[in-house]
């Protein structure tokens, strides 16, 4: 039963995960940022919804902001191609 | 055309950096420093690499000064050396000579022995850190002429969703905008999203704003000034 819930939770994390790419993409940044914090609350340990939340405040010209969670993404996953190469270009690397 | 032709005397990090960013950008560089372990360090991404005094004339003689373009003179610490390896370079005929500078005294000094041009990395980088802490909507400013600068800034809010003729901001703040970036989201072939950059060059009175772009003007300083505040 356990193993179940897991499994819904997981698909409805990459759910809101999409839907607030497809937001990002449409230029809806406010939207794309509730989406993302919702998949955070349901999966708080994803290394993609801190890098997607970074690229928000990134197009933004939130440089502070996209930096943190850049930086929580990498925590998670220090491997994180894209979130390296966007923090890095940030902090003048 | 072939290759611009550089010596950089001295391996600090400003020099060794220097260097790097010069051979990645295919120039051909040869490099001077007394410490064998800087030499040897540089000698990964270089070809020309010499171990020696740069003040002994016959060592400078050898290398062939006629043939290289810009000599940059950027050792940290030894003032007296940094001065005599100046006279000595353009006695010896090298076309341009940039010399890093120590302290005021020594960028005085340098200039009056031969240098064309005297750069001050920390005092230049400290310049730029008050002005991006101070007013941190302006992302690069160059100074054009002593009256007009070329900034980049961010479009203030007041601008989103404005066309250029309807922000009116050479009517309104005397400024020319030259050009838009904006960072425009994409999704990549693995369905990743990302960012791509877009420059708009002479943007048109009908071009829109929209938030989080970035906006290159020409104007006075006041203006600039007023722009970011108003």
């Amino acid at each position: 039963m356990k193993k179940e819930n897991r499994s819904q939770e997981v698909t409805e994390d990459q759910e809101l995960v999409e839907m607030g790419k497809f937001y990002f993409v449409n230029g809806k940044y406010d939207e794309a940022v509730e989406e993302f914090k919702k998949a955070l609350k349901v999966n708080p340990g994803s290394p993609e919804i801190f890098y997607n939340l970074g690229l928000v405040y990134e197009s933004r010209n939130k440089p502070e902001e996209a930096i943190k969670m850049y930086k929580k993404a990498l925590a998670i996953d220090p491997k994180y191609k894209l979130a390296k190469q966007h923090y890095e270009k940030l902090i003048g690397l | 055309m072939s290759k611009r032709q550089f010596l950089i005397i001295g391996l600090g990090t400003f020099g060794i950096n220097l260097a790097r960013y010069l051979s990645e950008k295919n120039a051909e560089v040869t490099a001077i420093d007394r410490d064998e372990q800087r030499t040897q360090e540089a000698s990964s991404f270089l070809q020309n690499v010499i171990t020696g005094d740069a003040t002994d004339e016959k060592m400078l003689r050898s290398i062939g000064l006629s043939d290289i373009d810009v000599a940059v003179v950027s050792l940290s610490k030894n003032l007296e050396s940094s001065i005599l390896i100046t006279l000595l370079l353009r006695e010896l005929g090298a076309k341009k000579i940039i010399v890093k500078s120590i302290n005021q005294m020594h960028a005085r000094i340098a200039t009056r022995v031969g240098a064309d041009r005297v750069i001050y990395p920390e005092v230049e980088m400290a310049k730029k850190l008050a002005e991006s802490l101070v007013s941190p909507n302006i992302l690069e400013e160059i100074e054009l002429s002593p009256d007009y600068n070329l900034v980049e800034i961010v479009v203030p809010k007041k601008f989103w969703n404005k066309t250029l003729r309807q922000a009116n901001i050479r009517g309104v703040y005397n400024l020319n905008v030259i050009a838009i970036k904006r960072k425009v989201p994409i999704l990549n072939d693995a369905g990743e999203s990302d960012i791509k950059e877009e420059i708009n060059i002479a943007p048109l009175a009908e071009d829109e704003f929209a938030e989080g772009d970035i906006i290159v003007v020409i104007g006075k300083e006041p203006d600039i000034e007023k722009l970011n505040t108003d």
